[in-house]
């Protein structure tokens, strides 16, 4: 594993949380803040992590997948849509209607995946041009599917938005949750708490199973793996569709997890930030769950330093400007991409269609 | 292959002479009996479930009433549209039409200018000096933004209240989000008690993402109740649904906005303290009606603003609340207590 | 069979060669959007409106008279110049996500050059020397803003499309500061997050009294034309391609493969900041927070689609501004709602990418040459 990426990363995150702890003293304990701090980054990092665990099985397998994006809008879309169908149509109890907008949301990932498997593997259609497709096709349909099924009158749902089920409940961790104060760190959502699992899951099977060695080869040297016998389409299939759920995963976080409801064109540029993130963790998923986690952090960073407007001292007044702070975290991603990090490198054969 | 194409084109080319024959007629919006009304929205969907919708509803239901014989409406997709976009009705000979949204001000006036014998109804349009033909519906939100923030500081019982936001570059936004604080502030002096108020605009994003961020929404109201904050008014299309969803997931008081959203927000609806109400959709249908009766007014007209009720909170409000909220919102109508807040932001 | 083909292709004059091959280039686009809008008239009928009728809205508002020609260039007069800046820069094997960005701050400061120069040397400038002035800065600031993240890939090895995603969200939030702070219209009745107007000497004429196209979308196609000239015409074009079809042979061929990727994306910049700038000289009189939503991605879907040629760019901008346009009066006519036309776009780039499943429906016979544009993210 590379310490120093990870020692930039962390030293990042401690300096923004100084900052504010800095600044908001006066109002509250450190403690107080930096938990909040800690809460609010790790789940707004979720589906940034999931975004990027889905990138890396694609692109580990050597498929390019610059859709994660369209993935996670009509992932979240759909999933929201079984959801509301499950609760308000066949009646059935919220929480199984949101499990079921959850799978539904996966699936959908999936079926976008595999049409960018198809695309990409079988018709060899540049892979860019795959995932732009299915970037575009995402913001029409579920923005024509929205408004069909809730606005125009005479539709299922009467042309109105029904009571949607909720949102998934929180879970506190045993013990962790029962510590005064940090205990809010560990109450968190399911999603929040599968994309940490989720982490260490693709981790192992990544570097330590033969399906992870597979991909790997797959990725890197298609004509060798091919020669030893693996097959090469059926494991890029494989990997993509596999990065289709938990892109669908990352998408039901938005309308099943975060806020119970959809928006057109919610997700807002997310996955491309979890492209980044992956990038930026250079395939690896502890090193993506690191770089979501900064973006996370940045998020925190600026949500709290706003609350804490009024007592930001003069000689830091520029902070008082939401347009500056905001610039701070893309600013970080490519000082530290650019500056400390230097190279990432992708797996050899990414974005490369296999020919016998 | 390139008879192929030949053929392709020369059907396309057919195609496009016979589809003119099979269009089928719509009413005459020139003829003197047909009423017809147009909607421009602003850049934005027409099911935005905030202004857009509450404009269109109100055309929708001087349909339902006989006013209207024709309604439509247009979706803007970028401003350099404005003009185009009202200029389809005036050429169809519409009656009325409707733009929603400051940001269509100046265009609707240029088409008051080009439609002589057309009414427009400018939401949220101030009107700096009266254009004939024009009437800007506009709503006192610094007054309902007043309202909300005194009755969340004197139900919170940390001290701490919260408001998440639109961005401040919208002056009702602003107006209600600086009528929250002032409310507070009153309410404080009026009762002996010091409450830390929270605004918070969504200002880091463009101008197409500062409304529809619901998960912003929500992230920012989850950090305010970590803070403390145990009331959140949210305000600012779906960036404040978020908001006021997440505040009745962990259990503290939601203020909504615009309409009473104890209604659109169903999953809110528990914990909904109220609403801070401008009351869109009968401004729209009054103004449709004055319109169709002759007596359309020009320069601004003031729709209402408000409180909602507290449904399911009924119980929780104290009665003393009760009644300095009923004193508030007199002193408010007959000005005796003032917002002092500017209509834009300074 | 084959030596046959070849004799007859030897007969035919080279005109007619290029006819042929434009033809057959241009067959898979055709029946590309064709089919898409087919499917679209499905879509439509399940939305219960009437696809004809709703056609017919489409083409009349696009296509069905003078004004709607006029409004259709003005659409695609942005969408050629961001095309053709992504369509560049995938020739030299690199993608530029950040179109809006550089888009913007093209915008922002010929918006500048254009309200606040006069005011600033207290002398009203002649339009023959504010005009290009307001243009050529608005364009360096686009290709500046290209050149940092093309240096960044050249001498660091960070990849283009973060960086250029970073840029495009730095980009947006200082122009949102400018606007609404610095650089706010001062007038007492503005409150929207906009410039001044431009002074009159700042403004591109329209080509007819009474409509809105201006000489800018002339200006797009001579662009075009230049930069095909440049791609294929010129030591740097050549550079570029080699570049981007493969690095290591351009590095073995003595190209300077680093000045070459910086070029690249100052180039790329530079027309996306043009496509700003005019949009400000020529039609706004201003920049507005948000008025460039989204172009910088529909220029990667009209890069793609024209093929990454000059000419396809300039004839998929006609196409998609035709739709956005004409999507107004179909509205207008039948409330389908304006997603429909997102459907078909992706639909068409969709059909285009796939094109084995056109050439399987309509039986139409392979070409030989394949758009490759993705190396991985490999420096």
């Amino acid at each position: 594993m590379d310490w120093r990426r990870f020692s930039v990363i962390a030293l990042v995150i401690i300096i923004l949380f100084s900052v504010v702890v800095l600044i908001g003293k006066t109002k509250d304990t450190p403690i107080v803040i930096i938990t909040s701090l800690l809460a609010t980054t790790i789940a707004v990092a979720t589906p940034l992590t999931l975004g990027a665990l889905s990138g890396i099985f694609c692109e580990r397998s050597g498929v390019v997948n610059i859709g994660i994006e369209g993935m996670m809008l009509a992932a979240a879309f759909f999933g929201w849509l079984a959801a509301i169908y499950m609760n308000t149509i066949f009646k059935i109890a919220p929480l199984p209607s949101l499990i079921a907008g959850v799978v539904a949301a996966i699936l959908t990932g999936g079926l976008f995946a595999l049409l960018h498997a198809m695309l990409s593997i079988t018709y060899k259609v540049d892979q860019i041009i795959g995932g732009t497709v299915i970037n575009i096709l995402a913001v029409g349909i579920t923005g024509f599917m929205n408004r069909q099924l809730f606005f125009e009158k005479g539709s299922i749902f009467g042309g109105q938005v029904p009571h949607a089920p909720g949102v998934l409940p929180r879970i506190q961790i045993p013990f962790l949750a029962d510590i005064p104060v940090m205990g809010r760190i560990f109450d968190q959502q399911p999603l929040t708490i599968a994309a940490i699992l989720l982490v260490i899951v693709s981790h192992y099977v990544l570097f330590h199973t033969r399906w992870g060695l597979r991909t790997r080869a797959v990725g890197e040297h298609p004509r060798a793996a091919d020669a030893v016998g693996i097959n090469v389409i059926f494991m890029r299939y494989a990997n993509v569709i596999i990065g289709g759920f938990l892109a669908g995963l990352g998408g039901a976080y938005f309308t099943l997890e975060s806020v119970p409801s959809f928006e057109p064109l919610l997700t807002n540029g997310r996955g491309f930030i979890a492209l980044a993130a992956m990038i930026f963790g250079n395939w690896s998923p502890f090193g993506a769950w690191a770089a979501a986690l900064v973006f996370g952090a940045s998020q925190a960073f600026q949500i709290k330093l706003q609350l804490f407007r009024e007592v930001i001292p003069a000689q830091w007044a520029f902070l008082q400007n939401a347009y500056i702070v905001g610039l701070a975290p893309y600013i970080l991603t490519m000082l530290i991409l650019t500056g400390i990090i230097g190279k990432t490198t992708p797996p050899a054969a990414d974005g490369v269609p296999y020919e016998k | 292959m390139l008879k192929k194409l030949y053929f392709v084109l020369a059907l396309v080319m057919v195609f496009a002479l016979v589809l003119p024959a099979c269009a089928p007629a719509a009413p005459d919006c020139t003829k003197q009996d047909v009423f017809c009304v147009g909607l421009v929205t602003d850049v934005g969907k027409i099911d935005d479930k905030s202004f857009n919708q509450s404009a269109w509803e109100g055309v929708q239901k001087a349909k339902e009433d006989g006013i209207a014989t024709v309604v439509q409406y247009i979706e803007t997709t970028d401003s350099k549209d404005y003009d185009k976009n009202i200029s389809t009705f005036g050429d169809a000979g519409y009656d009325v039409i409707v733009t929603v949204g400051f940001a269509l001000g100046e265009a609707t006036d240029a088409a008051a200018a080009k439609y002589p014998n057309v009414k427009f109804i400018g939401v949220d349009q101030f009107q700096a000096e009266d254009v004939p033909g024009v009437a800007g519906l506009n709503f006192p939100e610094d007054q309902a933004g007043f309202l909300v923030g005194a009755l969340a500081a004197m139900m919170s019982k940390s001290h701490k209240i919260g408001s998440v936001l639109g961005t401040d570059a919208v002056p009702p936004v602003w107006r209600f989000g600086e009528g929250y604080r002032a409310g507070a502030a009153y309410a404080d002096q009026e009762m002996g008690t010091t409450t830390e108020v929270f605004v918070v605009y969504h200002n880091d994003v463009g101008f197409d993402k500062t409304f529809v961020d619901p998960e912003w929404g929500a992230a920012t109201a989850n950090s305010m109740i970590d803070q403390g904050a145990d009331v959140i008014f949210g305000a600012g299309g779906k960036t404040g649904n978020g908001a006021v969803t997440a505040a009745a997931q962990r259990g503290v008081y939601a203020i909504g906005v615009d309409t009473d959203q104890y209604y659109t927000l169903p999953e809110a609806a528990p914990r909904m303290l109220s609403s801070a109400m401008k009351l869109i959709t009968p401004g729209v249908y009054d103004l449709i009606k004055m319109a169709k009766e002759g007596s359309f007014p020009s320069g601004n007209y003031f729709g209402q603003a408000g409180y909602a009720p507290y449904h399911d909170l009924e119980n929780e409000v104290p009665a003393e609340v009760k009644a300095k909220m009923d004193e508030i919102a007199a002193g408010l109508l007959d000005g005796s207590i003032t917002t002092n807040v500017p209509p834009v932001k300074p | 069979m084959e030596s046959n083909e070849e004799q007859e292709a030897r007969r035919e004059s080279s005109f007619q060669k290029r006819l042929k091959s434009a033809g057959s280039a241009m067959l898979v686009p055709v029946l590309a959007v064709l089919t898409a809008m087919l499917v679209g008239a499905v879509v439509i009928l399940m939305a219960g409106g009437n696809p004809l009728y709703a056609y017919l809205g489409l083409f009349q508002g696009a296509f069905g008279s003078a004004k709607a020609w006029s409004e259709t260039a003005v659409w695609a007069t942005p969408y050629i110049f961001a095309g053709l800046a992504v369509a560049l820069a995938f020739k030299g094997g690199l993608f530029n996500i950040g179109a809006e960005g550089q888009l913007a701050l093209g915008a922002v400061v010929a918006a500048w050059i254009g309200y606040a120069l006069p005011d600033m040397l207290e002398i009203s400038l002649p339009a023959i020397i504010h005009l290009p002035l307001a243009i050529i800065l608005g364009v360096l600031a686009g290709a500046l803003w290209a050149a940092i993240p093309g240096a960044l890939k050249a001498y660091t090895g960070g990849h283009e499309v973060i960086n250029t995603i970073m840029m495009n969200y730095i980009a947006l939030n200082m122009v949102s500061f400018l606007l609404n702070g610095p650089m706010k219209d001062k007038n007492p009745n503005n409150v929207i997050a906009r410039t001044p107007e431009i002074a009159e000497s700042a403004r591109i004429p329209v080509i007819f009294e009474g409509f809105r196209i201006h000489w800018g979308f002339v200006l797009a196609l001579i662009v075009a034309a230049i930069v095909w000239w440049l791609l294929w015409k010129t030591t740097l074009g050549f550079e570029i391609r080699t570049v981007g079809a493969n690095p290591d042979a351009a590095k073995y061929a003595g190209i300077n493969v680093k000045r070459t990727i910086i070029l690249t994306m100052a180039m790329s910049g530079l027309l996306a900041g043009m496509a700003g700038a005019i949009e400000v000289s020529g039609l706004n009189y201003r920049h507005e927070l948000g008025f460039s939503i989204g172009y910088g991605f529909d220029a990667i879907a009209i890069a793609l689609l024209g093929k990454t040629h000059p000419l396809g760019v300039v004839l998929a901008s006609i196409l998609f501004a035709g739709m956005r346009n004409g999507g107004t009066r179909m509205q207008f006519l039948t409330q389908i709602p304006v997603d429909v036309i997102s459907v078909i776009q992706a639909l068409i780039l969709l059909f285009v990418a796939a094109d084995a499943i056109i050439r399987y429906i309509y039986r139409v016979r392979a070409r030989e040459e394949r758009l490759v544009l993705t190396r991985g993210w490999g420096g």
